[in-house]
């Protein structure tokens, strides 16, 4: 939704957004290339379904019943008293002003991080190209990061810019920085939000330097005897063709931000300081396991799917249109 | 995608501690089937790790040596916070232990959960007999409830005052002075002389400590009726006492780097035993660290009191009991009795106080320790059985019950971060932490009415 503004592709993509879907969905309307298979009794068709259906029967449906039941009760963590408090735990959650600052820094993390990933994966990938010595170590520094677990990573940066004992604190405070992530909340914040960019810049840089090299080489050559440089060729000819990758890793890098951060703030800032940095997932962690208010967790949790569910139609409408999917 | 997500990631927490359970459960059976003829196995989780891991390692191991009935096996869940979040879902879902080690702060959460069989009661059913009487005051005061003790006392501890000998007498001063107002001139002058850059670390729990066990100690009031102990109707009212005055000393010496925050990626303990900071208010616990890493002349004294108070009262308790919970066969109930009986000699008492730094919760563990001469090896292990001890306790002083106190304690971490970021004022963040408080309190309160 953001990465793809400056990046408007064609406009001949269907007017509805998600009629593409809808054409699937009527079995004898179908068009060339798009396959469809036809079974005369429904048993075969209910078995192959099943195990995918008892998936989420087991990790969505019933999860999402929990939840929903759990969000209008209060309830003692043991299970030994239930209280049915209608919408009580949403209208405190609406009326705390943490909440609501939480919700804002979730909202702005996520999109700083989103960008600030997607810009520097792609020009590391762009980059690639044209690195010829080294490429090998190259790629492999970048993709160093992936392979250290969430919790790892941020005590290193925890640790790393501590403002007592840290080497790179130290070194911004030589450069006059009063840099003190516990008693500046910006400090805190940034930090966050470099330690959530590094994590995932090599997760979007493989799926962009894969996205490139299946650029056909044609098309390059033919803008490079066109007199295209480098960095036109990049702009012209492969963003347009790897849109569709682009628009993927914008959804990852939400869900990415949204979900998966958690283990990093834990580490690096544990939410603070003053719940600077406590986004709404790590809201829902600490209210839930650590603090065992299971109500007020399983409320979050069923704002925070509503959240996602508007965002992913949001996304679909707005981008998906500019989107080209056919090279 | 993002639902999928959403739910996988609660289910991944979910199903990671349910199999934890199922696994510590079928571990269970298993060795329960190779060992159903010689003992029967009594489960603890507790929250010992590193040194105190090894300590426990060893208690357990002279139990079993001790008898061939029972075989106690402990298992770490990690932090205090891990090991209640695995305890209630393996509760939840019947694959609970025998025996739980529980903070002082989750008492109440404890004490009515239904869940737990209170240990006075089952040491009678066992037939064992403990002299409630002999444990020490405020500890027994803590765990006592109807005459009856809900929970075995067994780490208990509470904060004293650490300090770098060599920084004191580099600063020209014989010792911390026993006034906040005094030692704030002390402080001053260690950092004023560049004797040290860091002239106190702050402590993780120091709410425990320096906003809790500074009301006791001067006799503030934390809460109506009595800090809990009158009922479930109690209410915060720590922001109308001296605690401002307290917390904005806190904020001014943060503003000065006389006190440093030490943050995430860092133990403020290490700030203190690495000699980089002069002093450091924390548990006696402590002793552990102190004793086996600073390498500079450490000693520690009592916690300071204000300057109008003229006889300071005890302080707060600290660490953590042992509850047995309900639902177990009742071989491993006698099994559970049995080693509370043992954990609770005096031998015993004595033996976990040396080794750990924790007090000695009863008299008789206390004079024994006294008899051996124990204290005048090591006379910072006294502080804090002398600080626990002296005066008559008040109301104010006796203790702090209150409902989900972890979320309150959650609560006023944020509010007074706020304060060291400069994005509320002290009077403020203590008046949103009373509120938000008094709130869980009642949500508390309505959740356990009547009981």
């Amino acid at each position: 939704m953001l990465a793809s503004e400056p990046m408007t592709g064609r406009r001949d993509a269907p007017a509805r957004p998600f009629s593409r879907f809808a054409q699937r969905l009527v079995p004898m309307a179908s068009e060339s290339g798009l396959k469809a298979a036809h079974f005369r009794k429904g048993g075969i068709a209910a078995w192959l379904l099943a195990p995918q259906l008892l998936i989420l029967l087991f990790f969505f449906f019933i999860p999402s019943w929990k939840a929903l039941s759990l969000a209008f009760v209060q309830v003692d963590p043991f299970g030994g008293t239930t209280l049915f408090v209608g919408l009580e735990n949403f209208t405190r959650l609406l009326a705390s002003d943490s909440y609501r600052a939480s919700a804002v820094f979730t909202f702005w993390f996520t999109i700083i991080q989103n960008v600030a990933t997607l810009g520097i994966a792609g020009l590391l990938a762009f980059a690639t190209d044209q690195v010829i010595r080294g490429r090998f170590v190259y790629k492999s520094v970048i993709l160093l990061p992936y392979a250290i677990a969430p919790v790892i990573s941020g005590v290193l940066w925890a640790f790393l810019f501590n403002p007592a004992v840290g080497p790179m604190a130290q070194f911004l405070h030589s450069l006059g920085i009063p840099w003190d992530p516990n008693r500046r909340p910006f400090d805190a914040q940034v930090l966050i939000t470099v330690a959530a960019v590094w994590k995932h810049v090599c997760y979007d840089y493989i799926f962009l330097v894969a996205a490139l090299l299946a650029v056909p080489q044609s098309l390059i050559e033919a803008a490079a005897l066109d007199g295209a440089g480098p960095v036109r060729r990049f702009f012209t000819v492969s963003v347009p063709i790897i849109m569709p990758t682009v628009f993927y890793l914008v959804i990852m890098n939400f869900t990415y931000g949204l979900f998966d951060t958690f283990g990093i703030i834990d580490a690096v800032t544990a939410g603070g300081p003053g719940g600077a940095t406590n986004t709404l997932v790590y809201k829902v962690y600490q209210d839930g396991f650590v603090l065992l208010d299971l109500g007020s967790s399983a409320a979050q949790s069923v704002i925070l799917m509503a959240i996602a569910i508007v965002f992913t139609i949001l996304q679909f409408r707005a981008v998906e249109r500019k989107v080209n999917y056919q090279v | 995608m993002f639902r999928l997500d959403l739910k996988d990631r609660q289910m991944g927490l979910y199903f990671r501690k349910t199999a934890a359970a199922l696994l510590a459960g079928a571990m269970g059976l298993t060795s329960n089937a190779a060992m159903a003829q010689e003992k029967v196995r009594v489960e603890w989780w507790h929250a010992m790790s590193g040194r105190l891991g090894e300590i426990v390692d060893q208690l357990i191991a002279d139990f079993n040596a001790s008898q061939d009935e029972y075989e106690v096996v402990g298992i770490n869940k990690g932090s205090y916070a891990e090991t209640f979040a695995a305890m209630i879902a393996a509760y939840r879902v019947g694959q609970h232990p025998t025996l739980v080690q529980a903070t002082e702060r989750s008492f109440l959460t404890m004490l009515y959960s239904g869940a737990v069989v209170p240990v006075g009661e089952l040491m009678e059913a066992q037939g064992y007999e403990i002299d409630w009487d002999d444990f020490v005051t405020p500890v027994a005061d803590f765990y006592i409830v109807d005459e009856t003790p809900a929970a075995l006392p067994f780490n208990s501890s509470t904060a004293i005052l650490w300090y770098n000998a060599d920084h004191f007498r580099a600063a020209g001063f014989d010792g911390p002075a026993q006034t906040w107002q005094k030692l704030d001139e002390q402080l001053y002058a260690i950092k004023e002389q560049g004797v040290s850059d860091c002239s106190m670390a702050l402590a993780g729990d120091f709410i425990w400590s320096m906003i809790e066990g500074y009301s006791a100690i001067n006799d503030y009031p934390y809460a109506t009726s009595a800090n809990g102990y009158g009922g479930l109707d109690t209410q915060y009212i720590f922001n109308t006492t001296q605690v401002v005055g307290q917390v904005e000393r806190m904020k001014k010496w943060i503003d000065d780097d006389v006190l440093q925050i030490a943050g995430q990626g860092l133990s403020p303990t290490q700030l203190f035993t690495s000699g980089d900071c002069s002093t450091y208010i924390a548990s006696t616990a402590t002793h552990a660290a102190v004793e086996s890493g600073a390498e500079f002349d450490w000693s520690a004294t009592f916690m300071p009191h204000e300057e109008g108070t003229a006889e300071p009262l005890n302080s707060n308790i600290g660490g953590a009991a042992l509850w047995v919970l309900q639902g177990k066969s009742d071989e491993e109930q006698a099994g559970a009795a049995a080693f509370l009986d043992f954990i609770a000699k005096p031998q015993t008492q004595a033996w976990w106080s040396g080794e750990t730094g924790y007090v000695p919760v009863t008299n008789a563990a206390y004079e024994l320790m006294l008899s051996e001469g124990f204290f005048e090896e090591h006379p910072t292990r006294e502080i804090a059985i002398l600080q626990l001890t002296r005066g008559e306790p008040t109301e104010n002083s006796r203790g702090f019950r209150f409902g989900n106190s972890d979320q309150t304690f959650a609560v006023m971490n944020e509010e007074l971060q706020s304060v060291w970021t400069g994005q509320k004022t002290v009077q403020q963040a203590l008046d949103a932490s009373v509120e938000r408080g008094n709130q869980i309190l009642r949500q508390y309160e309505t959740l356990h009415a009547g009981k």
